[in-house]
């Protein structure tokens, strides 16, 4: 129990540091935000009247606070070209990226764990050659160009799927989980290739210890020294590998949205980039560090069940 | 020749050769293009828009009708140079925050090392996505991102590694025949991270080299008219029915450089 209150202490930490970053990010940028809203022919007294309703005023500090505690009551801001609360643009299009990012991780998961199996099982043999092979190459296509051989491939080739076919998940939800299983499995592949790479050497290296031959010897059979010995130990550095493979689904969400022409986090975030519409960046770079932040916090915690280990540190 | 079968026979790391081979042949496209390409990269052929591959232009030819292959090779060698700069710039400075704070300590590393920690929080590509909106385009710009955004995965590397190898007696009887820090973490540990740094710099390319990539097919890094392989592809995307080679080419070229890299990275950690 204290161990948990330790790491969610050092979680609150790194939360506090990455908005620290973020705040002074955007706050070294040249130019006056007052200025950008007002446009080039306002007056200076409006200027003024306008930073001090803004509070650009005050010293650096007290305006990160302020700021901090925005955020905390969900208030993240406006937006400088739209004129409305950064929340309302980015509400409701957050469910999009994060479904996607969910669904690839599920699929990264569900698909490397028995083909990483497979392949430790006949180790050595052609058609774990040919696995390494397959692996290798998979490993190195981005997602964004898998993106755009499915779209060809399924869309143009087989007209299974309607690129541009976008359907929100308010209208209707079937169609809009239809329309992310490609996306998904673009941001996937290249991820599910490295676990089941890193799966196979990790069973491997597990099969050869002692522990496995002592669980031999007591009488248990293969299927049992696999299942309850060796995958829950090989599955260690699988679990770290998941973890930071977080972060970068939700930054290949961002581009696969693109391929796909799906409005979610991504779109905003390009063309709020394009725009300076920085209180927009900054919310969205902020909930996706606090995302990962909080993932990794969560890997910790399920690490400790895989591992007694590290239970008694 | 006969060398080299020798040493075939005895070592067979198959990862090494092809690798070797296709960074070999990534790396030739690239010099070649600093000084030549079978067409101007830039010119327009308005009879041969989305023309199909031939024996003239053997990648075909793109919605300007300009050569899909000189447009590749000038995409390469753009790639190329920005990942190694990217790399650079991540390793170096890597270096010079990792060496210190594993070979100190203290409260510095500590301080350094939550920063660190926070950094690792934004995906590589969305800090530079930041770094870009806040410093502008170009390609100076996405090398400077780009090289800031992999500062911290090399810097908490070679952390680990100088911590490991601070305690070791080497060290220790260098230290007692009166070198000075900066003599230490240069010139006694630096060789010995060497192996690791290699490793972490190959994997570190091909993330820059995806990561250009995807910047530029995001519209952000390279700029037009200059070509860049993640241009090409989401220029190509709208004429994926009538002209689908014009994404497979350069999406092609992308795989064989990361996987060249990465198979080089597999075969060194073999040897």
């Amino acid at each position: 129990m204290k161990h948990y209150g330790k790491k969610l202490i050092s979680m609150l930490l790194t939360l506090l540091a990455v908005s620290f970053l973020v705040f002074a990010a955007f706050e070294i940028i040249p130019g006056d935000p007052a200025l950008s809203k007002l446009g080039d022919n306002a007056t200076p007294e409006a200027i003024a009247a306008l930073r001090a309703e803004m509070g650009l005023d005050r010293p650096f500090p007290v305006r990160y606070f302020s700021w901090l505690a925005d955020c905390l009551k969900g208030n993240l801001g406006e937006s400088y070209s739209y004129h409305m609360p950064v929340s309302e643009m980015i509400g409701d299009k957050l469910p999009i990226t994060l479904t996607m990012a969910i669904m690839s991780m599920l699929l990264t998961m569900a698909v490397s764990v028995p083909l990483g199996l497979l392949l430790s099982k006949y180790a050595y043999s052609k058609l774990d050659r040919a696995g390494y092979v397959a692996n290798q190459f998979l490993m190195s296509i981005p997602s964004f160009f898998l993106g755009i051989l499915l779209t060809w491939f399924f869309g143009l080739i087989l007209k299974l799927f309607t690129p541009g076919g976008f359907v929100s998940y308010k209208k209707d939800f079937a169609g809009f989980l239809g329309y992310l299983i490609l996306p998904s499995i673009a941001i996937a592949i290249p991820k599910c290739a490295m676990s089941v790479k890193l799966l196979r050497s990790s069973i491997l290296t597990e099969a050869d210890k002692d522990y496995v031959r002592t669980a031999y010897s007591r009488g248990n059979s293969t299927m049992e020294v696999l299942y309850r010995h060796v995958l829950k130990n090989a599955m260690i550095p699988l679990v770290t590998f998941w973890g930071m493979a977080v972060a970068d689904t939700i930054a290949g969400s961002i581009v696969v949205e693109q391929v796909f022409n799906i409005p979610g986090i991504g779109r905003i975030m390009l063309t709020s980039i394009s725009h300076r519409d920085y209180p927009v960046v900054e919310a969205i770079i902020l909930l996706i560090a606090f995302v990962v932040v909080v993932m990794n916090f969560i890997v910790d915690l399920l690490y400790r069940r895989l591992d007694p280990r590290m239970r008694r540190e | 020749m006969k060398t080299i079968r020798e040493w075939l026979k005895k070592h067979k790391n198959f990862n090494m050769i092809a690798g070797a081979v296709i960074t070999g042949l990534i790396l030739l496209i690239a010099v070649i293009g600093l000084f030549y390409t079978p067409y101007p990269s830039t010119e327009m052929n308005a009879s041969l828009k989305n023309s199909a591959p031939t024996i003239k232009h053997i990648m075909g030819c793109d919605n300007y009708g300009r050569d899909i292959f000189s447009r590749v090779m000038e995409g390469i060698r753009n790639t190329f140079f920005i990942s190694l700069a990217t790399v650079a710039i991540g390793t170096v400075v890597g270096v010079l925050v990792g060496s210190v704070c594993g070979y100190f300590g203290g409260l510095l590393d500590d301080i350094l090392m939550r920063i660190n920690d926070a950094l690792f929080a934004f995906p590589s590509i969305l800090l530079a996505l930041v770094i870009i909106s806040l410093l502008g385009t170009g390609t100076q710009n996405v090398v400077l991102a780009l090289g800031i955004a992999f500062i911290p995965s090399f810097a908490r590397i070679v952390r680990s590694e100088y911590k490991k190898q601070v305690s070791l007696d080497y060290v220790q009887s260098a230290r007692l025949m009166g070198a000075g820090h900066v003599r230490l973490i240069f010139v006694h540990i630096l060789p010995n991270i060497v192996p690791v740094l290699l490793s972490s710099v190959m994997i570190g390319f091909n993330n820059a080299v995806l990561a250009e990539a995807g910047l530029s097919y995001l519209g952000i890094g390279v700029q037009p008219p200059e070509a860049s392989l993640g241009r090409m592809l989401s220029e190509a995307q709208s004429y994926l029915f009538t002209a689908p080679w014009y994404a497979i080419f350069p999406g092609l070229v992308i795989v064989l450089m990361v996987l060249g890299f990465a198979l080089l990275a597999e075969g060194m950690t073999e040897e």
